[in-house]
């Protein structure tokens, strides 16, 4: 992976330096509130409902054990034993104090980490496929052009105060694991009819009040010319993106209001003016970061392949663990494996400190020290040998890291909602326990398959309901927490923005309508191997509307 | 009836502005703003801004129930508390975050 | 004749009766007639009550002809700042000879003022008007009380404040204020020095048009406002003398007044706020706003003087990417510092358009923003807030100063990482 030179470690040196000035300035009262806000935001700090939050950005997903050691250091440290793993790859201390911050980010940047823009109104942290580099169905490994992207994105002078955040993701497989589609911009690599691989540019998708899917706005732009396209997309949206209502500011907005066709002449405008110029990618630059990439030294492992229905008998929870958690690499011998953050009855995507110092060792020992933090909030370790399954499993059981739920009905994305969230409407994380706790029984999970719950505790949809092939949203109405219920959304090539059905549920009421609703799956699915969101499409949202509110 | 509440400056965590113009974490000492009192709630509310020491200022509607005070919202109750689930002490001011306007 | 010079003419308070004579006075001569207008002042208006200042510079020469044909002995003062060019020292001799003019008097400052106020002499370089301030006007107004009237260089063509300038004026202080040559043009100017064989001022064919002390004058580019190469770069307005003698005249800046950071100091900023019904056609140091350009496009191309361009979020700099080298400076505007439209704008007029004047950051311009100012092409800023303006005069801005991206163009090679140094290299 990415290692630091010289110039990023002083980079984040510079950076940490400032803002411990700006820290000061603000306990010195020199700042005051409305001018440090944005400047602690685009350092990842927030004020929420019971304290601060320091968001630290983790680079595509991407971190070493000496990098998981520090995160489990700064919980057990500054924090209070745990950290809660994001749907941008990242991670969030959910009590940090003000005071603390400086040192804490120098800790963090002695292990090449930083907390950068992972607010405020510029661009974020640049996300991927979690399996990037490993899968077997990769096109091209996304992380070198997504370390290019972070490094000219890093404290852009023009685009450090958008109209709104800016999200980007990409995928370097068929396979859309990263959500493009529901980004800012999306980048899906493809090819083009010389063969030569390039990157197919979405723009103007998002969920938020108003999910839009994006837009295809190129076809294919090659590696070289991918900064000069991306500075001008952002070079448009600053110019021309609405400043005048914060709900109508990202680029979605202007991409929806202005149109596809008159947005992209205007990229093309400014492409034909940038393109060519400093922005223009050497090839051996690109082949100088992607060496930091370079696949791991494989071995030679003997055993391809493991038979999980052999491993259920003798060991089902071993067997069921096998069976979901494993994703298929490219290198024989090896696969990918999901370390679930989502135990029965647990908050979804939290670690504590001992849990990422065990992850840390087991990167480090089975996986090329290196892990990955996935959107869907699970850990993952890349590069694993066949033959170390077993030792691995062994750990994560005994530190409760073994549940075998990757995409079932108990690997839920959830925002951390009212009980944190300053922004909130209602509480997420206690329902989303209650469905853990509802739907333990693995029995009933394996008998469900593959389904994606999304949990969000108000309309801006950080828990991603509306891309849930069951979405939940928490409202509020006259003091009560009501959440409105979503069918049909996927976040993947075949996006899709979920129905909502109907009237919203109390929160007792929630985990009953969601088992009408898988019920009524099942009842209507033509073979177990037809999962939920194949049999909605293929069904409608009738039946399902039925099974929520009854025929009336 | 209303309360002030906002955020100590330090530590993050939650107080209420109380009678004697300090800011504290117990919700039950707030200081209840009657309708009437509208003026004293402005000046308080101004003079804390000014100070800076206490940021994300609110005004908060409560009833009072059996004589304690009943934040309206869910987001008060929760916020007098603490999270509700993983269930989490809140957080409490350091030493220096003590604090009156 | 009218009987002007009868006693009360200097009565203070100006009676109708008085201006309306004086106004008729005007149109009695013909428009090129200097001379005829200087003896009906000299001889007639105010014998004995009027005086002449004189700069020895580059056009002084033709009004000094003038005065030598009516009356040699008339005062011709001259401000002796102390700042002047070797050359206009020698100047005024030629003149004196070459003219017989008998009374040229040089005015001092006050010693006292130049030890409290600029005892290092450098006092132009921060605060141009202070200078001026006790090096022109402070002596000239002692001895403008003892006069009645002056008798000027001005001309209609020069500035907009001139464009209706009559042979004789009235001022609020109840002075007259003789214009010999308020109609002549230059070349009016160049053929009446022809005519009679007047001798140049030895910089005028080094390129000074206007000439004034030494540290504040420049070489006027050909077909440039004569006047531009005064206080070029310090861009102040106009010097204090030529305005009211009773007091609406230059006053020391105060120091907070000295908001432009640029070059690494604070200095006085030249340039006024465009106000709500200023007139673009001509405005005067002064940054038009873009849509107010673009809608009197030809009279502000059409304004002889330097003037800036103010361009706001939302303005769109392609429109005027031909025009840009017409403005001394454009200013981007920050009605707040989260609107970073501005930094589009400001790389499109540097990097795109080429444009190589002055680019300034007004309005919310604080501490955490210059930095990223600076690397999209502003060079200036006009700082109104206390901790930045401290910030920037201790050198003590928290920045990062090592770049992922190149920006700007002055970043390549240094501080750009390796592919875009090499991308530069080959190109």
């Amino acid at each position: 992976m990415y290692r630091y030179d010289e110039f990023d470690a002083a980079f984040v040196k510079e950076r940490t330096a400032q803002f411990s000035d700006q820290v000061a300035r603000r306990l010195s009262g020199e700042l005051n509130e409305d001018q440090f806000r944005p400047l602690r935001l685009m350092n990842g700090l927030y004020l929420q409902l019971h304290a601060y939050m320091l968001r630290i950005a983790v680079p595509y997903g991407t971190m070493n054990s000496r990098q998981m050691r520090t995160l489990a250091h700064i919980a057990r440290t500054y924090d209070r034993g745990y950290g809660h793993f994001t749907t941008r790859q990242n991670i969030q201390f959910n009590w940090p104090k003000l005071r603390d911050i400086p040192k804490i980010l120098e800790d963090l940047a002695a292990v090449e980490m930083h907390a950068i823009q992972t607010s405020g109104n510029c661009i974020r942290n640049i996300t991927t496929d979690q399996f990037a580099g490993a899968a077997a169905d990769e096109i091209i490994d996304p992380r070198p052009v997504a370390e290019i992207l972070r490094q000219w994105s890093s404290l852009h002078p023009e685009f450090s105060y958008l109209p709104r955040k800016f999200k980007i993701a990409m995928s370097g497989s068929t396979a859309d694991r990263a959500a493009i589609r529901f980004h800012d911009i999306g980048l899906q690599a493809t090819t083009n009819g010389l063969g030569e691989i390039g990157w197919q540019v979405w723009v103007g998708g998002g969920l938020g009040r108003t999910p839009m899917i994006a837009k295809m706005i190129s076809g294919f732009v090659p590696h070289e010319h991918l900064l000069a396209y991306l500075e001008s997309i952002l070079r448009v949206y600053n110019r021309y993106g609405r400043r005048d209502n914060k709900y109508k500011a990202r680029i979605k907005i202007l991409v929806h209001e202005t149109g596809i066709e008159t947005i992209r002449e205007q990229v093309e405008e400014e492409f034909a003016h940038v393109k060519g110029g400093v922005l223009t990618l050497p090839q051996e630059e690109l082949d100088r970061i992607t060496r930091y990439f370079a696949e791991p030294d494989y071995e030679l492992v003997n055993q391809t392949s493991v038979d999980v229905a052999r491993e259920k008998i003798l060991n089902p929870p071993y067997g069921r663990w096998l069976e979901r958690n494993l994703n298929a690499h490219r290198q024989a011998g090896y696969v990918s494996i999901t370390i679930s953050l989502k135990p029965v009855g647990g908050a979804p995507g939290d670690a504590t400190d001992k849990q990422m110092d065990v992850i840390a060792d087991l990167a480090e020992r089975y996986s090329h020290d290196e892990l990955r933090v996935s959107h869907e909030q699970n850990i993952v370790l890349p590069y694993v040998k066949i033959t170390d399954l077993p030792s691995v499993y062994a750990t994560l059981v005994e530190h409760g890291l073994a549940e075998g739920n990757a995409g079932q009905i108990t690997d839920i994305i959830c925002c951390p909602g009212l009980d944190f969230c300053a922004l909130a409407n209602a509480r997420s994380i206690p329902l989303a326990q209650e469905l853990t706790r509802k739907f333990a029984a693995p029995e009933r999970q394996a008998e469900i398959g593959d389904l994606k719950i999304k949990i969000s505790g108000c309309i801006n949809a950080c828990g991603h309901h509306h891309v849930g092939h069951i979405g939940i949203l928490g409202v509020e109405k006259k003091g009560t927490e009501l959440y409105q219920i979503t069918v049909g959304g996927d976040a993947t090539e075949n996006a899709a923005i979920g129905d909502i059905l109907g009237h919203g549920f109390v929160a007792e009421d929630v985990p009953n309508a969601i088992e009408r609703l898988v019920d009524a799956y099942i009842a209507r699915r033509e073979s177990p191997s037809e999962p939920f969101i194949a049999a909605f499409r293929r069904l409608g949202k009738q039946p399902f509307k039925e099974a929520l509110y009854g025929d009336a | 009836m209303e309360i002030l509440t906002g955020n100590e400056l330090m530590s993050g965590a939650t107080v209420y502005l109380d009678r004697s113009g300090k800011w504290v974490e117990e919700l039950q000492q707030a200081r209840v703003f009657l309708k009437e009192e509208s003026e004293a709630k402005d000046a308080a509310l101004a003079v804390t801004k000014k100070g800076g020491r206490v940021i994300s200022l609110e005004v908060e509607t409560v009833t009072l129930r059996d004589g304690a005070i009943y934040p309206d919202r869910i987001r008060e109750r929760i916020r007098a508390e603490g999270p509700t689930a993983p269930r989490f002490d809140r957080q409490h001011l350091d030493e220096d975050g003590h604090v009156s306007i | 004749m009218l009987d002007l010079a009868a006693p009360g003419i200097r009565a203070h308070k100006p009676d109708k009766l008085r201006q309306l004579g004086i106004m008729s006075l005007n149109g009695m001569f013909d428009e090129m007639d200097g001379v005829g207008v200087l003896r009906q002042a000299v001889t007639e208006l105010l014998p004995g009550d009027v005086a002449i200042v004189s700069s020895f510079g580059a056009d002084s020469s033709v009004l000094l002809h003038m005065v030598s044909e009516v009356d040699k002995d008339l005062p011709v003062y001259f401000l002796e700042t102390g700042k002047h060019f070797p050359e206009t020292l020698e100047y005024v001799e030629t003149l004196k000879q070459r003219l017989g003019l008998t009374n040229v008097i040089a005015l001092h400052p006050d010693a006292k003022d130049i030890e409290r106020f600029d005892p290092k002499g450098n006092l132009w370089e921060t605060d141009p008007d202070s200078c001026c301030h006790i090096r022109k006007t402070e002596p000239l107004e002692a001895t403008v009380k003892g006069f009645g009237g002056w008798i000027t260089g001005r001309k209609r063509f020069q500035t907009s404040e001139r464009g209706v300038l009559p042979h004789f004026e009235l001022t609020s202080d109840d002075r007259i204020k003789v214009n010999p040559l308020a109609y002549f043009s230059d070349a009016d100017i160049t053929t009446y020095k022809l005519k009679y064989g007047l001798p140049e001022h030895p910089l005028y064919s080094r390129g000074y048009k206007s000439i004034g002390c030494a540290p504040c004058t420049s070489v006027v580019a050909e077909g440039e406002d004569p006047r531009a190469g005064r206080w070029r770069g310090l861009n102040k307005k106009e010097c204090g003398i030529h305005f009211d003698f009773n007091g609406a005249i230059a006053k020391p800046m105060a120091e907070q007044e000295l908001n432009l950071w640029k070059d690494g100091k604070f200095i006085a900023d030249p340039f006024h706020p465009w106000v709500e019904g200023d007139d673009p056609a001509s405005v005067r140091y002064t940054h038009i706003p873009l849509p107010v350009f673009l809608e009197r496009r030809d009279a502000v191309l059409a304004n002889p003087h330097p003037v800036g361009l103010l361009v706001s979020p939302g303005d769109n700099v392609e429109l005027v990417k031909g025009d840009l080298d017409r403005f001394s400076s454009i200013a981007i505007n920050f009605p707040a510092f989260g609107d970073g439209r501005g930094y589009s704008s400001a790389r499109l007029i540097v990097e795109r358009y080429g444009y190589k004047g002055e680019v300034r950051a007004v309005g919310d311009v604080l501490h955490d923003q210059v930095s990223h100012m600076r690397r999209c092409g502003m060079t200036a800023f006009v700082v109104k807030h206390e901790p930045t303006r401290k910030a920037l005069e201790d050198g003590k801005l928290a920045t990062v100063d090592i770049f992922y991206q190149p920006v700007g163009l002055t970043e390549i090679p240094l501080g750009t990482r390796p592919f875009l140094r090499r991308a530069v290299e080959n190109a």
